[in-house]
């Protein structure tokens, strides 16, 4: 590769002044282009890297009763009799549910916790190692804090049971759950004292958790368990990574259309662009060829053109997509990905993380497609005579 | 009828006055156990089970000591069976196994492939003058082992169910499962007799061997 040709470099970049209205209006579509497409695999990869982080902490396997289609308490002696299948190593009944603050209008995360059990989630480890809880105490999220010192209650909280009667707790320690946004509404107590709260009996539960050392045998254990109980809804994490596989499916394909319509605006100015060039822009080869310059020397100055324009709108793009999907939040096109009670983007980060992948993906879709379609024409018409150009 | 009645009641009547509850073994070790270990490390950490001739013994010191006194019931009976079945018999069973994690570059000697890629299939045979050596399945140790048999300190695998380290001398080991290692057909060890019985039955395994049953012959037969 020869090196580069800096006077052809400055022809390329004046030839691009000199067209202004022309290029400024190619640069505003190719980075309009590229800022779209980038924004929606943004939002993917940051959204499905989160997901996968989520499901991490997750207990292996979790078992809910189902009574008339829905979630129903489940009951303590069914965990001894789980524990007895070879390749579950652990377990526990878990207490756990949401509360709805009325006054307020926002739902807390209830989970109940025995600081003697196993634990799956590294921040529940860590708040239990810290605090030392009583069956009258708990641990509320800062968020939930601000949400309780809203409505005048600064030590404790009152709870309402099932049957109408109060259940007063209190607020031990608020703790910072840092970037687990999914957990920014949660308290956590006593077993005991949540099912007080939410009306369960002494040995009942809302499901049970249990974790399999081995991941291979995920799949098999769980359909055991299904079989063993065939009303429960048993739920293991690769089902989980599934759904939310299929889920993404889903948005991918809405994605898609959106992709292919841009892609295929973006081909018919490129058809456009390449069928012809105008008579001014002929003129202008021609009297290039006629001051002396051969076809080299033409297609050259035209690659470093199409180059610098589509670098500069690629890079452009790129940025406005990193900036309106990391630092804005995705407004608009993020509500795309919002489901009910599935996904809500509000509930997101949207930390960076960038599959380099797509990028390239979006280079290989614009740049060489751009590049080859100024290249075309202008060697079309760089081979023929001067005279035939410019008569 | 009635000197039955009076034999059955006998055995009623012994079994109540051995305070000792009955869970079954797999209860114990993965729910009572765990529990009992954290409540003796956060809690009572101060007992001496030894100090103890009996379980009832233990139990009344358990509901007489300060840290442990206020504790739920279910939570000193937890920590009194932990006590008495595993820290006690410590001196007798706890074995510390060296670890299986391999590094980036380590390979099995006998098919070559990186050891990093199959963590759950890891097993060592490590010699007396140090020298340790890693395979990515008991297939390709026995391999090896038939033919380097001198001078070995220890050989370890990973129990399937568990996960845990073991010695591969003391495991069971299922042949012609469905259940495929990275190099295919696989003797997969089990810490004991009833977890390898179960895998036979869950995954269609044709036969339970120990280590020293292990020929040749018969891993040859396994890369058929």
């Amino acid at each position: 590769m020869n090196k580069i040709n800096f006077y052809l470099l400055e022809y390329a970049y004046s030839y691009i002044v000199r067209h202004k209205n022309k290029n400024i209006f190619i640069v505003t579509v190719f980075t309009l282009l590229v800022a779209l497409l980038s924004t929606l695999f943004f939002i993917t990869s940051s959204l499905q890297y989160e997901l996968k982080e989520r499901i991490s902490n997750q207990s292996d396997i979790v078992i809910q009763n189902y009574k008339a289609g829905m979630p129903a308490a489940i009951d303590t002696a069914l965990l001894d009799k789980l524990l007895e299948i070879e390749g579950i190593t652990a377990g526990k009944l878990e207490v756990k549910g949401k509360y709805y603050f009325s006054q307020k209008k926002s739902t807390f995360y209830l989970l109940g916790v025995d600081a003697f059990e196993m634990q799956d989630d590294p921040l529940i480890v860590k708040l239990l190692d810290q605090y030392d809880l009583s069956d009258s105490e708990m641990l509320v999220s800062k968020n939930v804090k601000d949400v309780m010192n809203q409505a005048y209650y600064k030590e404790y909280f009152n709870f309402i049971k099932p049957d109408g009667s109060l259940q007063k707790v209190t607020i031990k320690a608020a703790f910072d759950v840092g970037n687990r946004v999914e957990l920014k509404n949660l308290i956590i107590m006593s077993k005991d004292t949540l099912r007080k709260i939410f009306g369960y009996s002494a040995n009942k539960g809302s499901d049970i958790a249990l974790s399999v050392a081995n991941k291979n045998e995920l799949d098999f254990i769980s359909s055991k368990i299904r079989l063993l109980l065939p009303n429960a809804k048993v739920t293991s994490k690769d089902d989980l990574l599934l759904e939310y596989d299929r889920l993404f499916d889903y948005d991918s394909g809405v994605f898609l259309s959106l992709f292919v319509i841009a892609l295929f605006t973006f081909f018919i100015i490129i058809y456009d662009k390449a069928n012809g060039l105008s008579s001014e822009e002929k003129r202008e080869i021609g009297i290039l060829k006629a001051i002396g310059w051969c076809v080299e020397d033409v297609l050259h100055a035209k690659f470093y053109e199409a180059s610098l324009l589509s670098f500069f709108a690629f890079t452009l793009g790129i940025a406005i997509a990193f900036v309106y999907v990391f630092v804005f939040k995705a407004p608009l096109l993020g509500a795309i990905f919002t489901h009910e009670n599935m996904l809500d983007i509000q509930n997101f980060q949207l930390n960076v993380h960038i599959e380099l992948s797509y990028i390239l993906l979006i280079f290989l879709l614009s740049v060489p497609v751009y590049i080859a379609a100024t290249l075309i024409p202008s060697w079309r018409v760089a081979t023929l005579d001067a005279d035939e150009v410019m008569r | 009828m009635s000197l039955f009645k009076l034999f059955f009641l006998f055995f009623v009547f012994v079994s109540t006055l051995f305070a000792y509850p009955n869970y079954s073994d797999s209860l114990k070790s993965k729910k009572i156990y765990p529990m009992g270990k954290k409540i003796f490390q956060k809690k009572c950490a101060d007992i001496n089970v030894n100090n103890y001739k009996s379980y009832d013994a233990l139990v009344d010191a358990i509901k007489n000591t300060k840290g442990c006194r206020k504790l739920k019931s279910s939570y000193q009976e937890a920590l009194a069976l932990y006590l008495w079945d595993v820290q006690r018999e410590a001196k007798v069973v706890e074995k510390k196994y060296p670890s299986l994690a391999v590094s980036h570059k380590e390979k099995c000697p006998i098919c070559g492939m990186f050891l990093y890629k199959y963590p759950r299939w890891v097993s060592m045979i490590e010699y007396k003058e140090g020298k340790k050596v890693y395979f990515d399945g008991m297939k390709d140790l026995f391999k090896y082992y038939f033919k380097h048999k001198k001078d070995i300190k220890g050989i370890y695998t990973r129990a399937y169910y568990t996960q845990e380290t073991i010695d591969a001398k003391d495991a069971y080991y299922v042949i012609g499962s469905d259940v495929y290692g990275p190099m295919g057909h696989e003797l997969i060890g089990f810490k004991d007799k009833k977890g390898a019985k179960q895998f036979l039955f869950d995954h269609r395994g044709k036969t339970v061997v120990r280590f020293d049953d292990v020929t040749a012959a018969m891993v040859h037969k396994l890369d058929e």
